[in-house]
């Protein structure tokens, strides 16, 4: 503890509500991700102002709890104005977002500039919802963000069954008797409630980033719905937590972008870095299968080359392979390396050399010659296969195969057979 | 007193020139904003005008002046740096299409902010002024353009809305071809891609026409809301444009005399009177709007309530004159009332001895309705092979639906001579 000795009091409680917050909020966001409905917190988000201005002139107030109320009407308010819009205008949906978004943050900024325009006390503040400020928090703030946000978690663990069920298949759901319609609504007022709970650690315009990006961040490392909704919770922690810190050491930044950043980088670690969906992970995957393709090809030029027990060079089976020696394709070292390592092909002996020609100073084991004899009798099936298929099915497998050897590559060649 | 009014606000020139700034920029909004609406863009549009950003922020920190090419440079640059990320998130990350320009604009959006912020010194703009714009203020910036002061802002502007109606001129066709049957004009042979950048690049153009004007984010509203109106007045593309860039040109004006009477922010008030525009259509749109949908719903049963009673009257008609027994059915509804009510006052029944009788005008389409419904009967009986009791139904929506010509190839399908399923003769046309 002695490390948090020198933080104020209040930061301190701050931070561990702003960091429930964000948890909350990737929960959330999570199924609402995975439901495709990334961006309906969006128009909430840009909403609340309207309901944060009208709740201050309403009270006469600057209490959290009250203009937060206020907001979360006023998002509710745009939400069900978009289901009528979806249901009653001949307005598309996207269409229908963006009239929400602009006009409820148009009204918002009406309100809010007529306030200040008239100098009511209290209003100047105001302005700090559009980007967020948490330096106004007090402990009771902070409390009352922790539990609104342990409320929605719990919501969340309650029907998580549910909420999975329908973000994958709303059509069985739907044949099986849930309601999917409320489910679908429940989940959308959870997510307003996590904007609106947002607002004062990343403000009106960017809030919609932290039901966002912690759950896409989340869902690039897994592919469970369990896992993804705790590690987005905790990505929402880490965003929501550094960016308050930093705006606590630099007081003229606002929060809100900084959170988003924070997010931001998480993301896009996740994206280059994670097992799996990541882009270093499916560069290597990408680069196996290539590799092992030129060893399929090289495997195949060398029993070529060797048929009577002979020996080889590595220029003859590339000038096979069909390119000048030593420039056989990308990978062409490595892959006989490989070979090498995998005891396929090993140096000629002292015993064959008298056999060998000028520059044959390599051939293949037993293990090898049977390697490239399964190849060519996979490839003979593969052509088979591919000669019997329908038309149809042969246009799209040449389309997907310009060379229809690939799925009988070796090893860990990737299998595409349909 | 409106002289009064008018002089306190042209006299000087400032409103004058800061409405003509935001009718300029929602005029170019409109034009982009139609393409985005047709092709289900609009979020892209809302995600570049956030976007755009940092990119004007860079611009200006690298020595460009607001409005001057290198800003604009920038904005397009970061426009389709975004859409490029929401592009690379989808296929590398298998990321949603809208997930990604949420993660996209949000993080573009955010660096700007901080860029703003920490930049504070050195460039010319807040944080509040890029969210909601400073109309008001535009004015004050002006540069001498052939003799008289024109404020910056109006001249790019007006130059970004020329550029677009050029673009716009040029490319038309190939604009409504990609929107409507992108994979058709890509098998034509229309460069479907640049066609899609050359509108991403055009809304990067109008978002930064309109960020000193009105703000990043009411951008959208100018680029969706006017479109979105003008779709609910017409179907042809070419008017939906016109119609968007006169409702945005409208809205400016509106706004910002609402704006200067109410003391408050014109971006705003802008974009609240678009959405105003848009409710009013929504509403009373001549074909699809809710009033006149709900009319014609109400005025179809009204028409075919008055139509049933008729019809009734016919077959009571019909019964007495086989010995059957007098005078239609009791009608109890209220809408039924009401229907015979009228019907009495436009001449069609009158009250006779034993009820309500049918006059000439009314037997005349009474007999239509009968007609109609019999015929139909006849028909499905011959083709549909529908059991007996299954044909009134369908025939009883129809029969105020089919018109003369119809009931003449039915007939004649039918046979002239012939009786309906139940046994009971066909009218014949009155």
């Amino acid at each position: 503890m002695s490390v948090l000795a020198g933080i104020p009091y209040n930061t301190l409680v701050v931070a561990v509500g702003v960091a429930a917050v964000g948890f909350a909020a990737g929960v959330v966001g999570s199924l609402g991700v995975l439901r495709k409905r990334a961006l309906v917190g969006d128009a909430a988000a840009h909403a609340t102002l309207v309901g944060v201005a009208g709740a201050f002139l309403a009270t006469g107030r600057r209490d959290l709890p009250v203009l937060l109320a206020g907001g979360l009407c006023s998002a509710l308010a745009a939400l069900g104005v978009l289901v009528l819009l979806r249901r009653w205008s001949r307005t598309r949906e996207d269409a229908a977002t963006a009239i929400v978004l602009g006009v409820s943050f148009g009204l918002g900024i009406t309100i809010v500039s007529g306030i200040t325009a008239r100098g009511i006390p209290g209003g100047a503040g105001l302005e700090q919802f559009l980007l967020g400020h948490t330096a106004a928090l007090t402990a009771g703030d902070a409390a009352m963000l922790a539990a609104v946000s342990a409320v929605a978690v719990a919501i969340v663990l309650l029907a998580a069954k549910e909420a999975t069920l329908v973000a994958f298949d709303p059509g069985f759901a739907a044949a099986t008797g849930w309601p999917v319609t409320f489910i679908d609504y429940a989940l959308v007022t959870l997510v307003a409630v996590m904007v609106v709970a947002g607002l004062p650690a990343a403000g009106a315009v960017l809030v919609t980033a932290l039901v966002v990006i912690p759950p896409v961040a989340a869902r690039q490392w897994t592919d469970r719905v369990g896992r993804m909704l705790a590690l987005s919770g905790v990505f929402g922690v880490v965003a929501a937590v550094v960016g308050v810190a930093i705006s606590a050491v630099v007081p003229r930044l606002a929060t809100g972008p900084l959170v988003v950043l924070a997010a931001a980088a998480i993301f896009v670690a996740s994206f280059l870095a994670a097992p799996g969906r990541g882009w270093w992970a499916r560069l290597r995957r990408q680069r196996a299968v290539e590799q092992a393709w030129v060893r399929g090809r090289m495997l195949s030029a060398a029993a070529e080359v060797s048929v009577d027990g002979g020996g080889f060079s590595k220029q003859r089976i590339a000038k096979l392979m069909g390119g000048e020696a030593g420039s056989a394709g990308p990978g062409f070292e490595a892959a006989f390396v490989s070979l090498v390592r995998q005891a396929l092909v090993t140096p000629a002996s002292a015993v064959t050399a008298g056999r060998l020609e000028e520059g044959d100073r390599w051939r293949l084991t037993e293990a090898g010659l049977a390697a490239a004899t399964e190849r060519s009798r996979r490839l003979e099936r593969w052509n088979d296969l591919i000669a019997a298929a329908p038309q149809e099915a042969r246009e799209r497998l040449t389309i997907d195969l310009p060379d229809p050897g690939r799925a009988a590559g070796t090893d860990s060649g990737e299998r595409r057979v349909p | 007193m409106v002289v009064d009014v008018l002089s306190r606000l042209f006299g000087d020139g400032m409103h004058a020139w800061a409405i003509a700034t935001a009718a300029m920029v929602a005029a170019g909004c409109g034009l982009v904003g139609t393409l985005l609406v047709v092709r289900r863009m609009s979020l892209v549009g809302d995600a570049i005008s956030h976007a755009v950003l940092p990119g004007i922020v860079l611009a200006v920190l690298a020595g460009g002046r607001p409005g001057g090419p290198l800003v604009l440079a920038g904005a397009v640059g970061a426009a389709l740096v975004t859409v490029w990320l929401t592009q690379l998130f989808r296929t590398q990350g298998g990321l949603a299409e809208d997930a990604g320009a949420g993660v996209a604009f949000t993080t573009l959006f955010a660096f700007g902010v901080v860029l703003v912020t920490a930049g504070a010194s050195r460039i010319d703009l807040d944080p509040g002024c890029v969210l909601h714009g400073v109309l008001e203020l535009v004015p004050f910036d002006t540069v001498p353009f052939a003799g008289i002061e024109v404020p910056r802002a109006f001249i790019t502007a007006t130059l970004v809305f020329a550029v677009v109606v050029l673009a716009a001129f040029v490319t038309w066709p190939l604009q409504v071809f990609t929107a409507f049957d992108s994979p058709a004009a890509q098998a034509a042979g229309v460069p479907v891609a640049a066609v899609t950048t050359g509108l991403l690049g055009s809304t990067a153009l109008v978002t930064v026409a309109g960020f000193e004007a009105v703000g990043a984010i009411l951008v959208v509203a100018m680029l969706v809301v006017p479109a979105a109106t003008a779709e609910l007045l017409t179907r042809r593309l070419h008017r939906m444009a016109v119609l968007a860039v006169v409702m945005g040109v409208a809205a400016a004006a509106i706004g910002y005399l609402l704006a200067w009477r109410w003391n408050t922010s014109a971006s705003g008030m802008i974009a609240v009177v678009l959405g105003m525009q848009y409710a009013a259509c929504l509403l009373l749109a001549p074909d699809h709007g809710l009033v006149a949908r709900l009319w014609s719903s109400c005025w179809f049963h009204w028409r075919v309530g008055c139509e049933d009673r008729l019809a009734a009257c016919w077959r009571a008609e019909e019964a007495s004159m086989h010995g059957g027994s007098a005078g239609p059915p009791a009608s109890t509804g209220f809408v039924d009332r009401l229907a015979l009510g009228w019907l009495a006052v436009t001449g069609h029944v009158r009250r006779g001895p034993g009820g309500w009788m049918l006059s000439e005008r009314g037997r005349a389409r009474a007999n239509t309705v009968v007609r109609s419904h019999r015929l139909w009967e006849a028909w499905l009986g011959r083709h549909a092979h529908l059991p007996l009791d299954h044909l009134h139904p369908p025939a009883e929506w129809i029969e105020h639906h089919l018109g003369a010509e119809v009931r003449r190839r039915i007939e004649a399908d039918v046979g002239v001579e012939a009786n309906d399923p139940h046994g009971r003769s066909i009218p014949p046309e009155p």
